[in-house]
């Protein structure tokens, strides 16, 4: 237990560091760059007096790291903000001083309403890439050297190669426009995530096919393979109890790495499919300069990448005793 | 019997007098999928570079009379325009042609760059130790945990995209992960013979990083970054089709796929053909860096 303990201590301290530093880069470069907040609140039209006092009203003039520990103060409370675009009840606000600042729609509801869409999308990505990587990789690392070691080869090589928006097109266009088979463009239920989900496999399976057939063929070659040949194991046991779990870890640590890339992938395919989850909503907020909106999404997002890396690393020390963090 | 006995040493002489960088090589070439890859790669960038110059069609002019026509293959196709025209009248053939030499352009320019920024900060943090290397690698870390894509998006969007700035940004968004496998090689050969053996004769603390170490280590790592040509041409279509990769008129995979997909129930080859066409490059570089990472895996366990 005293091992848990300090390792979640220390790995949540450094977490937090993390974050910090991701949310004030952000915060930073958005504040850096040419176009005003204050301008794409009150639209094209507001005279320059107008703008300058709405600007020093909601802080805008101060300096960067001023305005960084009073939303940090906020966001401790709880508070990530109001987006600068969405109102309440969704659809966009149009620029204008009249509408009351209360309109808006928070962050955190936004961010609320559009996370379970996407876990949902990622839990679903995560079965199909499990499905698809786990029998290639295994047969292919299993196999070293032969035919199903080849077709994981060549099959990964593929899946690599199709951008990952271009096969969004191409599915939509086939299965659901021309086919009618799964509907796809917008969300009414599940069976909108379907394709996106496939989108998402298709771009992860292929390293986690070649991490697999790479880190079981190299426990294969270990010393303590043969002895429990010789202790009289059968292969079934020696393979679920020794090799699997020697191989795992590797493809856990994959796992924590590519958790950036999921969220990448969720992106672009969100924006496709038109799916109304978290990463269509980063793409609307970037795309619209919703600076609070980028700034809430950029804590979360980090802080979901963080915590699990954390389990993964936790979980690949309990698997495997060798390893210290 | 003396030729059994003989052999074993011939081939530990070869092994000692070839670089890893050129034992990895031979291993490369062995390979079946890596033969295939370059020869697909060497006719698609061929024609890349060579057809445009040939041919008196120009990607960008417009021909109202010539709208979506279809590909060759299918009904009302002719070949003077292989894949078709698009919504405009521009031959989707040239136009892919000339979106793959600026998608090969770009992403050289991103790898070079990440890899020689990645390198150095790996290199360095590996080297030194202590706090310098914490600082960099808790930096590493940060930078790791934003999805790149969400990175190259703010910064676009928030600045002016041009192709300088598209390189800057992909290159930006991807040096971590060069810097980590540099740290950690570093890591290692720090305490090998001839670095110890080397700072006892006084070689100074740059000296041992660049001309020692760095030549020793760096080429697996610069081979295996074959695979990130791919991965960065898929990056700079995604930013073309999100809209803020570089601009049009310039054909780039993503504005020809963006355009594309306003017409894809009527006109479905303008999205799907440049993109299959984006896929094949892909995929040849994709068999070649396969067969490189192999090579480099075979390499590191030392079974060649």
């Amino acid at each position: 237990m005293g091992f848990a303990l300090t390792f979640f201590a220390r790995r949540l301290g450094q977490g937090v560091l993390i974050v910090l530093l991701v949310s004030f880069t952000i915060f930073a470069l958005l504040r850096v760059v040419p176009g005003d907040p204050a301008r794409i609140i009150l639209g094209p039209m507001a005279t320059d007096e107008v703008l300058e006092q709405t600007a020093r009203d909601m802080g805008l003039r101060d300096p960067i790291p001023l305005q960084y520990m009073r939303y940090l103060g906020q966001v401790a409370k709880g508070d990530f903000g109001t987006s600068f675009i969405k109102a309440k009840g969704g659809g966009s606000m149009g620029g204008g001083r009249d509408e009351a600042r209360g309109e808006r729609a928070r962050v955190l509801d936004l961010v609320a309403e559009t996370l379970p869409l996407t876990l949902q999308l990622a839990g679903l990505a995560l079965v199909f890439t499990a499905l698809i990587a786990l029998p290639l990789g295994i047969a292919g690392g299993l196999m070293a050297g032969r035919w199903p070691d080849k077709l994981a080869l060549y099959a990964s090589s593929i899946f690599v190669s199709l951008p990952n928006f271009w096969l969004a097109i191409v599915l939509a266009l086939v299965v659901t426009a021309k086919l009618g088979w799964i509907p796809s463009i917008g969300y009414q239920n599940i069976a909108y995530a379907i394709l996106p989900a496939f989108v998402i496999a298709i771009e992860m399976s292929p390293l986690f096919i070649r991490s697999l057939s790479v880190s079981i063929a190299d426990t294969m070659r270990h010393p303590f393979v043969e002895l429990a040949q010789v202790r009289g194991l059968s292969p079934r046991r020696i393979f679920s109890h020794h090799v699997l779990r020697n191989a795992a870890v590797p493809v856990l640590n994959l796992f924590g790495v590519q958790i950036g890339a999921l969220l990448g992938g969720v992106l672009v395919v969100e924006y496709i499919f038109d799916y109304p989850g978290f990463g269509l909503l980063t793409v609307q907020a970037v795309l619209q300069r919703d600076f609070p909106v980028i700034q809430g999404i950029a804590i979360i997002s980090t802080s979901i990448f963080v915590v699990i890396n954390i389990l993964v690393d936790f979980v690949s020390a309990q698997i495997d005793p060798r390893i210290e963090y | 019997m003396a030729a059994s006995i003989d052999e074993p040493a011939a081939i530990a002489a070869t092994a000692v007098a070839a670089t890893p960088g050129r034992r990895m090589w031979l291993a490369t070439w062995s390979q079946t999928e890596f033969k295939i890859g370059l020869v697909l790669f060497l006719l698609l960038v061929g024609t890349a570079f060579i057809y445009p110059l040939l041919s008196d069609i120009d990607p960008t002019k417009l021909s109202v009379r010539e709208r979506f026509l279809p590909p060759v293959f299918l009904e009302g196709g002719t070949w003077a325009h292989p894949l078709g025209t698009d919504q405009l009248g521009r031959d989707l053939f040239v136009r892919s042609l000339v979106g793959l030499q600026n998608a090969l352009m770009i992403s050289v320019a991103v790898v070079v760059l990440m890899f020689a920024f990645g390198a150095t900060v790996g290199l360095v943090a590996g080297y030194r130790g202590g706090w310098i290397d914490t600082i960099l690698m808790r930096l590493t870390d940060a930078q790791l945990s934003i999805p790149l894509i969400i990175l190259a998006i703010i910064i676009l969007t928030v600045s002016r995209p041009t192709p300088f700035s598209v390189i800057v940004v992909l290159a930006l968004a991807g040096w971590p992960v060069y810097a980590r496998v540099t740290r950690s090689v570093t890591l290692a050969e720090r305490r090998r013979e001839y670095v110890r053996g080397a700072k006892i004769l006084g070689a100074s603390d740059s000296r041992i990083m660049w001309l020692l170490i760095a030549p020793n280590i760096l080429p697996p790592i610069a081979f295996v970054a074959v695979l990130d040509i791919a991965r960065m041409m898929i990056f700079e279509a995604i930013l073309g089709f999100i809209g803020i990769g570089i601009q049009p008129p310039t054909p780039t995979f993503g504005t020809i796929i963006a355009d594309g997909r306003k017409y894809l129930i009527n006109a479905w080859w303008i999205a799907t053909m440049p993109g299959g066409f984006l896929f094949l490059t892909l995929l040849s570089v994709n068999l070649m860096g396969a067969a490189l990472e192999r090579a480099r895996n075979r390499l590191l366990r030392g079974t060649i």
